[in-house]
């Protein structure tokens, strides 16, 4: 692996980003940040700071209106639509609050999802949803569809499915807020595997003790990035 | 992305709305059944009719006059052909026969006291009996008061017509005559072979002394019957060649050329062309009825698009998942074409079947021998497929465009 300064995964240079609700809003007025490859970062932040966007834009699904947003080497702004999916699809995995599994797919066939639009054939995708369903310990449930899962075995579905194809990034939006305390924990601790075994992650939530998991704290307010706060390293051996 | 997957995910997405499915489908098989089931008894009919036609005498050259644009079968009844034209066609080669008909003009018949008003009675020569249609006597002679009847006339009566009966003409001008029945016929040489189904009562006497529909020749100067139709009997080894002789005579030197009038033309046509025509007329019948059918597809279409619709809008926050984790737009575009084009293919395949069982219905109840129009079929199981795809553009199109941050956010 290259070192983190001179290859970071993630690279945010005075981005802004305004949309136009009745009037201009500014919902990032200039951040940059930067997040070296194997790092476990922390976005804290009000309603409305802006953590949202930011998430938005590291994923890739926004582009800003102005400034660089660099995700594994890809510049996301001048990307075309396409070439932002295909950088979704391969570079950066998702888990969100709600889960968000395909109703109608079974446990290994939405994590395979990712892979299924990156054009990995069948067999091969299979075999991998299930490795990665084994890891998050539901090597039993794979046939399960969403509906016969409880929350935490949800959010593992989803955290196994954001890592099948081997991402740069993975990117946490309140991966605990749908799930009971336990369960929550148990999410982090997967976490602190992944980042253990060198993925890097980002963790969007408002809840301090989650934040607190990782390396570091980025505090987000009113667009601006005003805090980075370091934590006691307990990083990557 | 993976064609089969989508097809997968599809087919996934369609059985998990069964009863909206269904209905769906349903729509459609009503749409592309009423397509088949029109055009299989087209097509059923078609090959009845020319079966008809081509039962009948395929060595006759019909002759007689039709508005000038006229492609069909109208005739215009109106006496052209004189005796001269007659003879001078019967001496063309290869002619075995020339036999005339007209019309008598009379008021009613009557056998017994049984008168039946504006009787149509034909008048024509001997020749146009032939053996193999006499069901019971003879021919009538010419210069003679003998008639023949059709099945049907003989039957319409009270009582039934046998040979030796007397029946009563009535003619124009409270002339009357008294007719022997000499023959009972199922058909007749030299009638046009379109009538043949139709084929309503008919009574025949001779020309001689029945006809008076004169005209004066005019190339000869003497008044002379008149026929409005005209059949002449070829070798049947030589039919084409002896058509264009007739078709010549008549275009140069007939008295008919001259006696038609304006705005029609001589037509000679054979067996073979009046399948060509009928075929054709009933083709586009055929056409007529399974584009109002069509009607019903378009029906099944609209169904297949508002379902689509719905579905994208019920999926909008999957779509954004699917965008989230790597779904181009085109991939997105593509599943939902393809759930639109299953549905349309479902339809498709399932109305298949439906149409032609009731195609065979259809011709069973009209008495006719079910025939196929694979072509038509064909046509029907893509079009089906087509139209789903069609259908579901729009939606699709949709689909592809979601913004995957506000689908996230879309509860």
């Amino acid at each position: 692996m290259s070192s983190a300064e001179s290859d970071p995964v993630v690279d945010l240079t005075d981005v802004r980003k305004t949309y136009e609700m009745g009037g201009v809003v500014e919902a990032l007025a200039g951040v940059s940040l930067t997040l070296p490859r194997g790092s476990y970062t922390a976005v804290m932040g009000p309603s409305g700071s802006g953590k949202s966007t930011l998430l938005n834009l590291i994923g890739a699904l926004d582009t800003p209106t102005e400034g660089r947003v660099v995700v594994a080497g890809r510049e996301v702004g001048t990307a075309s639509e396409s070439e932002r999916a295909g950088l979704r699809g391969t570079d950066i995995g998702f888990v969100f609050q709600t889960f968000n599994l395909l109703s109608r797919l079974t446990a290994v066939e939405n994590v395979a999802l990712p892979l299924v639009f990156a054009g990995v054939p069948r067999d091969e995708r299979t075999a991998r949803a299930r490795e990665l369903l084994a890891d998050v310990g539901l090597a039993d449930r794979t046939d399960h569809l969403p509906t016969e899962l409880s929350g935490g075995q949800r959010q593992r579905v989803a955290i196994a499915r954001a890592l099948v194809a081997d991402p740069a990034l993975v990117l946490a939006d309140e991966p605990t807020g749908n799930v009971d305390t336990d369960t929550g924990g148990r999410v982090l601790d997967i976490f602190d595997d992944l980042h253990a075994r060198g993925n890097t992650l980002l963790l969007v939530t408002h809840e301090r003790h989650v934040a607190e998991r990782a390396e570091r704290i980025v505090h987000v307010r009113d667009g601006e990035l005003v805090r980075i706060e370091e934590l006691a390293a307990e990083g990557p051996d | 992305m993976d064609p089969v997957e989508s097809v997968r995910i599809a087919l996934r997405s369609i059985r998990s709305h069964k009863l909206r499915s269904t209905l769906t489908v349903v729509g459609l098989v009503i749409g592309i059944a009423s397509v088949i089931v029109f055009a299989t008894f087209g097509a059923s009919v078609k090959a009845e009719v020319i079966d008809d036609i081509e039962g009948s005498s395929a060595n006759n050259v019909y002759v007689f006059a039709t508005p000038e644009d006229d492609e069909g079968f109208e005739q215009v009844i109106q006496p052209v052909f004189t005796e001269h034209d007659v003879s001078a066609l019967a001496s063309l080669p290869g002619v075995t026969n020339v036999i005339p008909r007209g019309t008598v003009d009379a008021n009613s018949l009557t056998f017994g006291n049984d008168t039946i008003a504006r009787q149509r009675v034909t008048a024509t020569t001997p020749e146009t009996f032939d053996e193999g249609s006499i069901v019971a006597g003879r021919g009538f002679r010419s210069g003679t008061n003998e008639v023949v009847l059709n099945e049907r006339a003989a039957r319409s009566f009270d009582e039934n017509v046998t040979v030796g009966d007397r029946l009563t003409l009535s003619l124009a001008g409270n002339r009357t005559r008294e007719l022997t029945v000499v023959g009972i016929v199922n058909g007749t040489e030299g009638q046009l072979p379109v009538s043949n189904f139709a084929e309503g009562a008919r009574v025949y006497v001779p020309v001689d002394p029945f006809y008076r529909t004169v005209v004066e020749s005019p190339s000869v100067g003497v008044r002379q019957r008149t026929y409005p139709q005209v059949t002449v009997v070829t070798d049947p080894t030589t039919t084409e060649a002896t058509k264009a002789a007739v078709e010549s005579y008549l275009r140069e030197r007939s008295d008919a050329r001259q006696l038609a009038p304006a705005g029609t033309a001589l037509t000679a046509r054979t067996s073979g062309d009046f399948v060509a025509q009928v075929a054709s007329v009933i083709e586009r019948i055929t056409r007529f009825v399974t584009g109002v059918a069509v009607i019903g597809l378009v029906v099944g279409a609209i169904g297949i698009a508002n379902i689509m619709l719905v579905s994208v809008t019920e999926r909008t926050r999957e779509i954004g998942v699917m965008k989230a984790v790597g779904a181009r737009n085109r991939d997105v575009l593509v599943l939902f074409l393809v759930e639109a084009g299953l549905l349309g293919a479902i339809g498709a395949v399932l109305a298949l079947p439906v149409g032609l069982v009731v195609g065979y219905a259809a011709t069973r109840y009209a008495e006719v021998t079910f025939a196929l129009a694979p072509a038509w079929m064909a046509t029907a199981v893509v079009v089906g497929v087509v139209v789903g795809v069609l259908a579901g553009l729009y939606p699709a199109w949709r689909a592809a465009r979601v913004d995957p941050i506000d689908a996230l956010r879309y509860e």
